[in-house]
Formats: structure tokens, sequence, C-alpha cells
């Protein structure tokens, strides 16, 4: 006969049964999520701990890329887009490089902070990278210091990018302005004032 | 431009125009002497930073990367460019969206918008790649273009990420200790020197640098303490992003930390021209916060 493993505490036994979603707010649509916009089969972490033992910024804050990706898979998605050590990620892919399941815990988190941005949760220099390149074209743009050494280096003093050439603009604007990327930025940083 | 030589479209970026443009000199000048021409890629913008961007919506990283390539594409031309940063979205979007149908079909949905169309008809190459390359250049050709060997500088390199990670995207190889950048440093005649946990981030990527300076800074001070015990004259990398985050970051550490190092920061190509005969002014190597006077010194 089969042995069932089980605990005498019904309520309990019935919330281990259901090893995913057991908190009453978890959301499972999450982790379908984090794995469409990442491309990426999050929910087959087996939590070794590779990716947090690589991370730059673990050993200097309480970031856990491991703790995000367990997280993912309950659903506990409150949690994990409302946390600000979901931006402590510096994307060096030492995780993804390293991942035993060949997995991309990066994207994953790459998704989880384009969901929160969907909440309007984000940091305010993402946002103000948006407005300098609606405007120039760059996230980070010329400056007269600058122009004077190009001349000096026998460089034009704009290089050969938007910055020379204006009428390239109109194309990147109408590209950010299809996603609503600038109406976006500009209305949640005026809010956060 | 001399028939045989190979051309590309040269993609700028941000950082390398707009705050080292010694960089950019360098670039153009050190390619020539080994047989690449870089043309300029007119109305280019921004890659775009693949941190900001991409955290915050990774379909319009997609297209305004995929309008860049586009360019290019327009040109008939590969593209070459000098930054990790810029890298990971040119390259990596080219990639992604030649390999994906789906994907490819909704960025060329909003390029429709304003008259383009990606037809994944071009390469993403780092010139750092096309140096290394013995089909292109190759490790001889650039030690054989050097006039002024850098004899006795003892140099860290700092791959960066972005050019070698995720390597299941790349065609790098191993991305655990690498030794091909250090090839193309002793072709300089310089020493490359091994230290410890070599392949660490800059601390820089992601928008970190943005949202949280002293956390970035304190990834960047481990890799400089790392540095300074084995005792080196200048670190070399590929990537602005990571220069700035070294030479700028170690006034920010200072100040911050109260801790000096005082390692000059030089982009391979800066080394190059240095080692090909340029000199510092045509470099402007006096835009660096670190001075290069010491590295220099060591080397004139």
């Amino acid at each position: 006969m089969a042995v069932k493993k089980d605990y005498k505490d019904q309520q309990l036994a019935e919330k281990l049964r259901d090893r995913k979603y057991y908190i009453p707010d978890s959301n499972p649509e999450f982790i379908k999520d984090v794995e469409k916009i990442g491309q990426t089969a999050a929910h087959m972490c087996y939590q070794c701990g590779t990716c947090t033992g690589s991370c730059p910024s673990a050993p200097r804050s309480s970031y856990r890329i491991r703790l995000f990706m367990r997280k993912a898979v309950l659903g506990l998605e409150e949690e994990c887009l409302t946390d600000p050590d979901l931006w402590l990620c510096t994307t060096c892919y030492s995780c993804t490089d390293r991942c035993p399941r060949n997995l991309a815990p990066t994207d994953a988190i790459m998704a989880m902070r384009n969901l929160a941005f969907k909440r309007d949760i984000i940091p305010r220099n993402f946002l103000q990278t948006v407005q300098l390149i609606y405007k120039s074209g760059h996230g980070v743009p010329n400056n007269d210091a600058n122009r004077a050494a190009r001349k000096k280096l026998g460089l034009e003093e704009e290089p050969e990018t938007t910055l020379k050439y204006p009428e390239y603009l109109p194309g990147i604007r109408k590209i950010l302005d299809h996603y609503r990327l600038k109406e976006n930025a500009d209305r949640i940083l005026a809010e956060g004032e | 431009m001399s028939g045989n030589n190979h051309q590309y479209a040269f993609f700028l970026g941000c950082i390398a125009p707009n705050r080292y443009p010694g960089i950019e000199a360098a670039a153009i000048r050190t390619s020539k002497n080994v047989g690449i021409d870089l043309l300029p890629l007119k109305g280019a913008s921004c890659c775009p930073a693949p941190g900001a961007f991409g955290s915050i919506d990774l379909n319009v990283w997609y297209a305004m990367a995929a309008r860049n390539v586009v360019l290019a594409e327009q040109m008939g031309m590969d593209i070459a460019l000098v930054c990790n940063g810029c890298y990971k979205s040119i390259y990596e979007v080219n990639h992604k969206l030649k390999h994906n149908d789906e994907l490819r079909d909704g960025v060329n949905e909003v390029l429709k918008e304003i008259d383009m169309e990606f037809k994944g008809s071009v390469d993403v190459w780092h010139l750092a790649e096309l140096y290394y390359d013995p089909k292109i250049v190759g490790v001889k050709k650039i030690a054989d273009s050097i006039k002024r060997p850098l004899t006795g500088a003892k140099i860290a390199v700092h791959y960066g990420c972005h050019l070698m990670k995720p390597s299941k995207e790349r065609h790098f190889g191993d991305t655990e200790n690498p030794m091909w950048i250090e090839e193309l440093v002793a072709a300089l005649g310089a020493e490359p020197v091994q230290y410890r946990n070599k392949m660490q981030c800059c601390g820089a990527g992601g928008g970190v640098r943005g949202y949280d300076l002293a956390h970035a800074l304190d990834i960047t001070n481990e890799k400089m303490i790392n540095m300074q015990d084995v005792g080196v004259d200048a670190v070399t990398e590929v990537c602005p992003f990571c220069q700035l985050q070294f030479d700028r970051g170690q006034i920010e550490i200072k100040e911050k930390f109260g801790v000096e190092y005082g390692i000059p920061v030089l982009h391979y190509n800066e080394l190059l021209g240095l080692a090909q005969g340029m000199s510092p002014d045509e470099l402007a190597l006096d835009l660096h916060a670190i001075d290069v006077e010491p590295f220099l010194k060591k080397i004139l």
C-alpha cells in the first residue's frame, strides 16, 4: 500500500498539499507574466542559490535573486513589485550564465521591473533617461565642455547621431509615443514631486 | 577609403562621443591603421540604455534598438561599436529579432509608423572582437601596428558584463576566466595582470548607478581593491560606461568612503592609440577624472 505523506492537522495538510499557492493574496498569473515577458521558464528554478552566490549586489544588500525567483513561483506579486531591492540588480548576467537549470534569472527580474512600471512603480532615474532620449535622442547628451574637446580632437562638435541630424528625432519620438512612454514618464515624475 | 579595408557602420552610443570623445577619435584612427574603416551611422540614437529601457518596457527597448539597426541595413553595412552596453542592445535585439518571428512582427508594426522595416540583413560586432578575429584583424596585425610599445606597464583588464554575458546568446566561449583581451593588451607590449574576481561587474549597470550610487560604488570599490592588491598601472576596458564608473567613480569613492586609488582608466582604443603613437592630446586624456599622467610617464 502506498504511503501518503500527510499531517494530523487537516488544515495544515490541506495548505501544504497545495504547494504553489497557499497565501490567499497570491496571484497564480504572476509567474506566467514573468515567464512571458522574461522569456524564461522561471518555474523550473530548484532554488539551488547559484544565482545569489554569483550576485555582486547580494553581499552588500538584502537583495536576493533566489528569493525573487521563489516569490515569483508562489505568485507573490505584491511583495515582488513593491520591494525596493528589485532595482538593485546590475543586470550583470552572472546568475544567468551559471544557472544549472539554464534559466535567466536576470530576465525574470527585468520582467518584474516591466510589471512594476505598469503600476507606476519605477525609480526616478529610469524615467529621467526617457525624458533625455525624447529630447535629444541620447541618454547622455552633449555639453559645451565636450563640444570644445571634440573640436580640439578634429571631430565635429556634434557627433553623427541625432545630435547632428535632429531630423531623425520625430521618428524616435513616434516610437516612444506609440508606447506612451514620455507621457507616463512625465506624469509619474510630476506626481512624485 | 582604401579599397581593401573592411567597412563598418560605426555606432557611437552616448558616453563615448559625449563624455570621452577621445575614444571615438581613437577608434576611427586606430582601426584605420589595422584595416578597418568606420563610417558614420547618421541619425543613430542612444542604443537605448539596456538597463533603463529594458527595465521599463522591453518592447520599447526592442523597437528603439531595431531603429538603429535598420539605419545600418539601409547603408548595407554591418555595425561596429565600442561599448558593452550598446553591444547588449544592438547585438542582442538584432539577434532576437532575427530568430523570433513574433517579436520581429511586433517591432515592424511599430517601425512601419516611421516608414522603416527590420529585415535582419546585417550583423553587429564589438570592435574588440574584430581586433581579435584573425579573419578581420588579429592579434599579430595589432602588434605590427605598434610604434610605441607600452613596455613595463602592468594593466588590469576589466571585461565588463554585456559583451560576453549571457553567453548562451553570444559566441565568446568561456566567461569565467577569458584571456583574449589580455592577448590584445600583450600585443601592445604591456603586461596584463590577473586579479581576484576579474569578471565581477563594475557596479553601474541595470540603472543601479542612478538608483543607488553608494551601492554601485561599493561594487566598484571591491574591484579597485582587487586591482590595487596586484599593483597595476592602469585598468583597461571596452565599455565607456564601465570607464565612467571606474574613472569618475574613484572620485566619488573618495568623497563617500574616504579611500583613494588613483588608478588611471583607459578604454582599449585609447591604449591602442597611445601604442600606435597618438599623443595624449589627440586622445583628450585630460578629460579623464583620474590623472593619466603617472601612467604616461611610465610608457612615454
